[in-house]
């Protein structure tokens, strides 16, 4: 894109802001839009963004600032792939009593986040059904961890309130999957109300785990630690967290970071998406019961981790990524390994999905199986293989270049039918464009120092950083602080994800719900945050014991 | 299921008997064969104590605080608790001194919690004017031998140090007020 067309995107934005409210303040830093409006005119703005400028809604987020600046903030993110550009809109709230408007009506996709500000900064929304979704049912009602005038490490008595299990007085069934999926061996709760075959509702419930790590990230941790215990967020896409939260604060500092570095994440990065996407395929072959697919995905994954292993030094959780660079290089040696091992990988997989595809069972079950038509998907603002499979072009590796990602030609695969083959073909493609990447990037390493020297962190500054995990699109929103992150937001790709479940499942038969819930690969361990969900109007809600989380 | 189905079926079976076939075995009958570790592996860590200084670099770096400071009289030590390690070896970055070393262990399990805790003790010095104990012996040589001039104010905590620099300053000055 050309500086000019970039002046000019930027000019329609502010121009359509200065309309609804003359005195916004604005900044441009990186790629990202900063803007400052009043609560009064926050759904004027959002209304414009989002449907006039045809953004998407990244996530949305609260913060404590009244040690600061005296009050509580709201941040609204939106992202116009398009132009590769953040929009972030900040909004002052009342420090006494934080209320902001909804905007949930206007962009669905913010039900989410929304209560999560609310669990966690105690941010009301007027105009909307409110409910808790992060914390656990005991946690004291005026208790809101992200404060910070809350210890991190404060543990309330956990009250008696227990969940039980009461039945529907609705003549339709209930088929409780979870509290731990039984292929995914991740915990969260599903209830499918069934009328004979027919799922005719759904409601989830997550954020079984819920750890806390924000928190500890902006009390206990300091700038470098903070990556490790991003890369802990998920077992499975560790490394996007690292490199995504790593990028934040390179990017609020302006940090350079050695190309070499660059290149570097990037092909582990690409690494880590193949074992995801095998490691996935595996589980739907499982899951629909060819469980021979499952062994040989899983086979072929083997050689992806332990080329892992020997270019980072562990299989998974790789720990590799600083502030400021990388901390194991890739020698003449490793490269040349690499490339042999992804010689056979990719000669194994073609072999493989060629035999998986041929198979009348796989494709007959996830033809036409868990539709997402793609207006819900747009609406929803979904990410990832889910949105790609419903005919939505979005891939931030392509649209908002991070790392290396601008040195290299790739294909986006898009499929039309938002049906569980369509998302099932994302994937098989995908890991193919990735061996493509990596060697293109092999191929061009660049030579120079991977980590950047000296480099101070200011204080309050904030940055948007995105990248495409195997899942979709993973965020990650930081305000830098005094030798640690000031506040730290992760959105994770599947908290974006799940709300779509509720359309793929809704009419579609039973004995397809395991590979619907399956095919938008969820990762729980990322998402959790929450607790109640999705009520949804004439069902009585029914209850399932499951433990209390701790603090 | 209807008539041409099956056929179709047998032939991916075949098509899926014939990849097996071609791959042979991929397990191994670990744990009595070699475990599949590269020789980049992170393991288990190990602190010399012949080289340890005791200075808390890597109990700093350390992201999941399982290396531990503890001040107790008059002793320094340095815990490792692998029951909290990460494998990230951040400590070997940091030590000034190469005294943590990295292995390629990882089978720990163990039934008795002692044997994943490894403590290198340290004798501290005393401050000359308070009496505190502050760095450890190793550390004060390593500070001497890195900077010389250091030997002349080096037996003062920094508390006392500080006082020391500041009245002497006041001193200088004329002043007479003692800075506490």
């Amino acid at each position: 894109m050309t500086k000019k067309s970039l002046d000019h995107v930027l000019k329609e934005y502010i121009d359509g802001i200065k309309s609804i409210y003359p005195k916004a303040d604005y900044l441009f830093s990186n790629d990202t839009l900063f803007i400052v409006v009043p609560k009064e005119k926050l759904r004027d703005v959002t209304e414009f963004i989002h449907n006039k400028m045809d953004c998407y809604l990244r996530t949305c987020l609260g913060s404590d600032e009244r040690p600061l600046l005296g009050h509580f903030a709201l941040y609204h993110i939106f992202g116009d792939d398009r132009n590769g550009l953040n929009i972030v809109v900040k909004t002052y709230l009342d420090p006494k009593k934080p209320v902001a408007p909804t905007i949930m009506d206007i962009v669905p996709a913010a039900d989410w986040c929304e209560m999560e500000a609310r669990d966690l900064l105690g941010i009301e929304f007027e105009g909307r059904k409110q409910y808790r979704l992060v914390l656990p049912v005991g946690w004291p009602d005026n208790l809101h961890p992200l404060r910070k005038d809350v210890p991190y490490n404060i543990r309330p008595r956990p009250s008696a309130v227990g969940e039980r299990i009461t039945p529907p007085k609705t003549a339709t069934a209930t088929i409780p999957v979870g509290p731990y999926h039984p292929a995914l061996h991740e915990p969260e709760y599903f209830e499918l109300y069934v009328e004979g075959e027919t799922v005719v509702d759904v409601k989830y419930r997550g954020f079984h785990v819920h750890r806390g790590i924000e928190k500890l990230g902006e009390s206990r941790m300091n700038y470098q630690q903070v990556n490790f215990l991003a890369e802990r967020i998920c077992g499975i896409c560790g490394f996007v967290h690292s490199t995504c939260y790593a990028q934040a604060v390179e990017k609020a500092a302006k940090i350079d970071v050695p190309e070499r570095a660059k290149f570097i994440r990037s092909i582990v990065l690409e690494i880590e998406r193949i074992h995801s996407h095998l490691l996935w395929i595996g589980v739907a072959a499982h899951l629909l019961g060819y469980d021979t697919g499952f062994m040989h995905a899983w086979r072929i994954r083997e050689h992806i981790m332990v080329l892992a292993e020997f270019l980072t030094g562990s299989r998974k959780t790789y720990g590799i990524n600083l502030v400021g660079g990388v901390r194991r290089d890739i020698n003449e040696d490793k490269k040349k390994q690499a490339i042999e091992v992804l010689d056979k990988v990719e000669k194994d997989y073609m072999e493989y999905l060629k035999a998986l595809l041929a198979v009348p069972e796989v494709k007959k079950r996830a033809t036409e199986t868990g539709i997402l038509p793609k207006e819900d998907a747009r609406k929803l603002s979904v990410v990832g293989p889910t949105a790609r499979g419903s005919g939505l072009d979005r891939d931030v590796r392509r649209d908002v270049p991070y790392a290396a990602y601008n040195y290299v030609d790739f294909n986006v695969p898009v499929y039309d039918s938002g049906d569980n083959l369509a998302r099932l073909l994302v994937r098989a493609d995908e890991v193919i464009e990735s061996i493509k990447i990596i060697r293109q990037l092999l191929d061009q390493l660049p030579k120079g120092p991977i980590m950047a020297e000296d480099f101070e962190i200011p204080e309050n500054r904030a940055a948007v950083s995105l990248a495409e995990a195997p899942r979709g699109e993973d965020i990650h929103y930081i305000i830098t602080g005094d030798g640690r992150p000031y506040r730290w937001k992760v959105r994770a790709p599947t908290y974006q994800n799940i709300p779509a479940l509720k359309v793929m499942l809704k009419g579609a038969p039973l004995a397809d719900a395991p590979l619907t819930i399956a095919s938008i690969d969820p990762c729980f361990s990322c998402t959790d945050r929450i607790y109640v969900i999705n009520e949804t109007s004439a069902r009585k809600i029914v209850r399932i014991g499951i433990g209390l989380c701790p603090g | 299921m209807s008539e041409d189905k099956p056929a179709t079926s047998r032939s991916t079976i075949l098509k899926a008997l014939e990849i097996a076939l071609k791959t042979g075995r991929v397990t191994r009958k670990y744990p009595f064969a070699e475990p599949l570790i590269t020789d980049e592996f992170r393991g288990r860590i190990e602190i010399d104590e012949e080289k340890c200084i005791g200075c808390g670099a890597c109990v700093l770096a350390c992201p999941p605080n399982a290396l531990e400071l503890i001040e107790e009289n008059g002793q320094r030590m340095i815990k490792y608790f692998i029951g909290r390690c990460i494998y990230c070896w951040r400590c070997i970055d940091v030590c000034p001194v190469n005294a943590i070393r990295g292995t390629r262990d990882f089978e720990l399990a163990t039934d008795n919690i002692d044997d994943l805790v490894d403590i290198v003790v340290h004798d501290m010095v005393k401050c000359s004017s308070c009496g505190s104990a502050f760095m450890t012996i190793r550390q004060k040589i390593y500070v001497i031998k890195k900077a010389p001039l250091t030997e002349n104010y080096i037996d003062k905590d920094p508390k006392c140090r500080r006082e020391k620099t500041l009245n002497a300053l006041l001193k200088r000055r004329g002043g007479v007020m003692k800075y506490e």
